[in-house]
């Protein structure tokens, strides 16, 4: 009796392992952050051709972002329009992480009517789909738009594509004078168009937070005042004419307010200044050390400001309402010309190193410095909307011009070398 | 002894006279102070009352007190002649006694020496009496001795002469013996012969017997060995055919067992292997989105069609971002088809299994 139960008890240990390892299970720990690969197939087109190749945009896009991979046209095994048209076995094999297809047609060459889907083809499943009418000038914008939509879709990110860029440029006329030009482009730099021309110098735009309008610094009138424009009328004001500098303006969260340096005092310091009332406060009172470069946090309480009130150059923090500064980077004798991240999160900043001059982050949290590029001859960084990409100025063989760097540090990539110097960029914020 | 007494009479007389003396003595020293005494006593005490001028009075009182004195005086210093006279008396008696008593004394001392001498004299005759005596038993002694010793010699003579005899009766005695023992030798030794022939038939004779008895029982013997050697023979050949028997039985179940682990092994081998192998494919086709933070997990069912074609994934457990969970979802797929293995068994546990997606 007792020997048949450890008969039955010795052939149920020896069945119960494999009836615990039935079910095996594999630990996937880890994996890749390359960019993801998609298909994007050209759009299909009715009627007259177009004059921009929205998928050609999207594909650069998509591209330059660091964040997607898409397969070479010829690689493309069919070039289906819509869902009917798919067989998503065949495109499985190509293992993309999307397929995006779509079409335009129009019937006068203006009204455009365009379409786009994007799949997973794996779960034969849509993941993004909208049908549009633009005229033929919104096109290119349009196309900005899907590679957000693309973008959201695949990586859980707000997309960049359709916001701008505002950049000074300077060129040498045919007689022999410096031109200056403050100018703003699509997102990718291309689609420039020039917002103010003048003969003096133009520094620092900086955009206000609804997008529509943008502050600078102008010497036009033989010293330095600061101006608030209007992108869509153009019309504009000065708003800071002070006896001495009148530099450096950058947007309250909000757009009631800027800070600026003024040095009407005497020393440059910086104020703040209320658009709507004229009224001017003061936020710095160190007169023995020169402050400028303010930058709001986006909970609008605080500003980062460079101050050599250490002996070098550093970024401190203040609070609106004035008070003690505390300074805020301590890695290197030279930390400049800050911009915060929309999350508040990461500062960047120009590291100085050796006397070269780098884009640098820092982790606010952590205080961990990062030098994101290699010139050395970097300046004015300025994040993406979204956080993920930094733009700044810099030179090649002798020209100034713009490059981005995403904030991981591993994607690096220039913008159109006009033969014009570019400088002082600003990435304007997410359209509303 | 005379002598002494003799000593004593007239140290005794002598005695007597000088006591004589002193009595003498004494009573004429007695007589001479009561006389004077008597005659001086009625002039003191006769008052003659007559009637007188006081300075005569005086004087004659002072007349009688000077007599008075003179005579107190004469009479002191007849006293003190007295005394000394006596003591002068008394020293010579006392010198006289002395001088009797160290004759006394020198008497007894003599007495004494004379006595030490008979004494010593007589130890001495004594000793020389105990010296004679000594001698005496000397001699004896030595007379006994010589006695003693002649009479040993006697007797040893007398023994050796009893040895030789007695030597020579053993003499006699041992070759009479000697002979005696050679013919008993003889006999002894013919007996013995004889026994020996005796012996040697009678043991030949048993020798024979024994042979045949040896004979029978080796015979017997081998015949019991090779039955018992058959009976075991027999019997190992049973134990060992059962035990072969129940080793190979337990051999076919060990080998079974060794199979079934053995396959087991293999299996799990196998399975090992391909894990492994889906594990590297599908990490490699997983791009892990940029929000995707630490600690997020999902966890994925998967089943496979035959060949290894993805046929379903369903997301079991969530990591709670939907782009994670997809992008997993995405790997798993995009990793299609899955390699598997073709051993049934081994393909049978991958018929549909899990993963556990982790950013890190």
């Amino acid at each position: 009796m007792t020997k048949q139960w450890l008969k039955i008890a010795a052939s149920l240990a020896v069945l119960l392992p494999w009836q615990a390892q039935a079910e095996l299970v594999i630990d996937i720990i880890g994996g890749t952050e390359a960019a993801l690969p998609i298909a994007i197939v050209p759009f299909g087109n009715e009627g007259p051709t177009a004059q921009i190749d929205i998928s050609e945009i999207i594909t650069n896009d998509l591209a330059n972002s660091g964040r997607f991979d898409p397969l070479p046209k010829r690689d493309l095994i069919s070039d289906p329009h819509e869902k009917a048209e798919i067989n998503f076995k065949d495109w499985r094999l190509l293992r993309s992480e999307g397929l995006l297809v779509g079409k335009v047609s129009t019937e006068d060459g203006e009204l455009h009517k365009v379409q786009f889907q994007l799949f997973d083809v794996y779960k034969s499943q849509q993941l993004a789909g909208m049908r549009y009418q633009v005229p033929a000038g919104g096109l290119r914008r349009l196309a900005h738009q899907i590679s957000d939509q693309v973008y959201e879709a695949l990586t859980g990110e707000v997309g960049v594509f359709s916001t701008r860029l505002a950049f000074v440029t300077e060129v040498k006329g045919a007689d022999g004078n410096k031109r200056y030009a403050l100018q703003v482009s699509d997102a990718d730099g291309a689609n420039p168009r020039t917002v103010l021309q003048s003969k003096q110098p133009i520094l620092s735009p900086s955009w206000a937070p609804d997008g529509e309008r943008l502050s600078y610094v102008s010497f036009e009138n033989g010293k330095t005042e600061v101006f608030v424009q209007e992108m869509r009328s153009g019309r504009r004001n000065s708003v800071a004419a002070f006896k001495g500098i009148n530099s450096a303006p950058s947007w309250s969260p909000d757009g009631t307010k800027l800070a600026l340096t003024l040095s009407k005092s005497g020393n440059p310091e910086i104020y703040i200044l209320e658009l709507a009332s004229g009224k001017l406060s003061r936020v710095t009172h160190n007169s023995q050390a020169i402050d400028t470069e303010a930058v709001w946090m986006p909970n609008g309480k605080e500003i980062l400001f460079t101050s050599d009130r250490g002996g070098r150059p550093q970024i401190y923090k203040v609070s609106v309402d004035g008070g003690r500064a505390q300074r805020v980077t301590f890695e290197g004798s030279y930390n400049s010309s800050a911009d915060i991240s929309p999350d508040g999160r990461t500062l960047t900043m120009v590291h100085g190193f050796k006397g070269k001059f780098y884009i640098a982050k820092q982790d606010l949290q952590t205080g961990t410095l990062q030098v994101l590029t290699e010139s050395g001859r970097d300046e004015s960084p300025s994040f993406a909307p979204n956080g993920r990409v930094i733009l700044y100025a810099t030179e090649q063989r002798g020209k100034a011009l713009l490059a981005a760097v995403s904030v991981d540090g591993d994607n690096h990539r220039r913008f159109g070398e006009s033969g014009t110097d570019v400088r002082e960029p600003a990435w304007s914020p997410l359209r509303k | 002894m005379k002598n002494r007494l003799f000593e004593n009479i007239s140290a005794g007389s002598f005695a007597i006279i000088l006591h004589v003396a002193l009595f003498a003595l004494i009573f004429i020293g007695m007589d001479f102070q009561s006389t004077t005494q008597f005659a001086a006593q009625p002039k003191v005490d006769i008052v003659h009352a007559t009637a007188m001028d006081e300075a005569d009075v005086l004087a004659e009182m002072a007349r009688q007190q000077e007599l008075e004195d003179e005579k107190r005086q004469q009479e002191q210093d007849r006293q003190d002649e007295i005394d000394k006279k006596l003591e002068q008396t008394e020293q010579e008696l006392e010198d006289k006694k002395q001088e009797i008593v160290e004759q006394q004394k020198q008497a007894e001392l003599e007495q004494q020496q004379r006595e030490l001498e008979a004494e010593q004299k007589q130890q001495e005759i004594a000793e020389l009496e105990q010296q004679r005596k000594v001698e005496d038993e000397k001699r004896q002694q030595v007379l006994e001795e010589e006695n003693k010793q002649r009479l040993q010699d006697e007797e040893r003579k007398q023994k050796i002469a009893e040895d030789l005899k007695i030597a020579e009766e053993k003499k006699l005695l041992a070759e009479a013996d000697a002979k005696a023992a050679q013919q008993k030798k003889r006999d002894a030794e013919e007996a013995a012969r004889k026994a020996e022939e005796e012996e040697t038939l009678r043991l030949a004779k048993i020798a024979e017997e024994k042979k045949k008895a040896e004979a029978k029982a080796e015979h017997d013997r081998i015949e019991k060995e090779k039955r018992i050697a058959k009976e075991k023979a027999d019997a190992a050949a049973a134990k060992l055919k059962a035990e072969q028997d129940a080793r190979e039985l337990q051999m076919q179940e060990s080998l079974a067992t060794e199979a079934r682990e053995q396959e087991a092994t293999r299996v799990e081998g196998v399975v090992n292997k391909y894990v492994s192998i889906i594990r590297q494919r599908v990490k490699r086709y997983w791009i892990k989105p940029t929000s995707a933070e630490q600690g997020l997990q999902c966890t994925l069912q998967v089943s496979l069609f035959p060949g290894g074609d993805v046929k379903q994934v369903k997301v079991v457990k969530s990591s709670g971002n939907a782009l994670f969970d997809h992008s997993a979802e995405t790997a798993v797929y995009k990793a299609g088809p899955l390699p598997v293995p073709t051993d049934p068994k081994a393909a049978a546990k991958f018929k549909q299994f899990s993963f556990n997606f982790k950013p890190e």
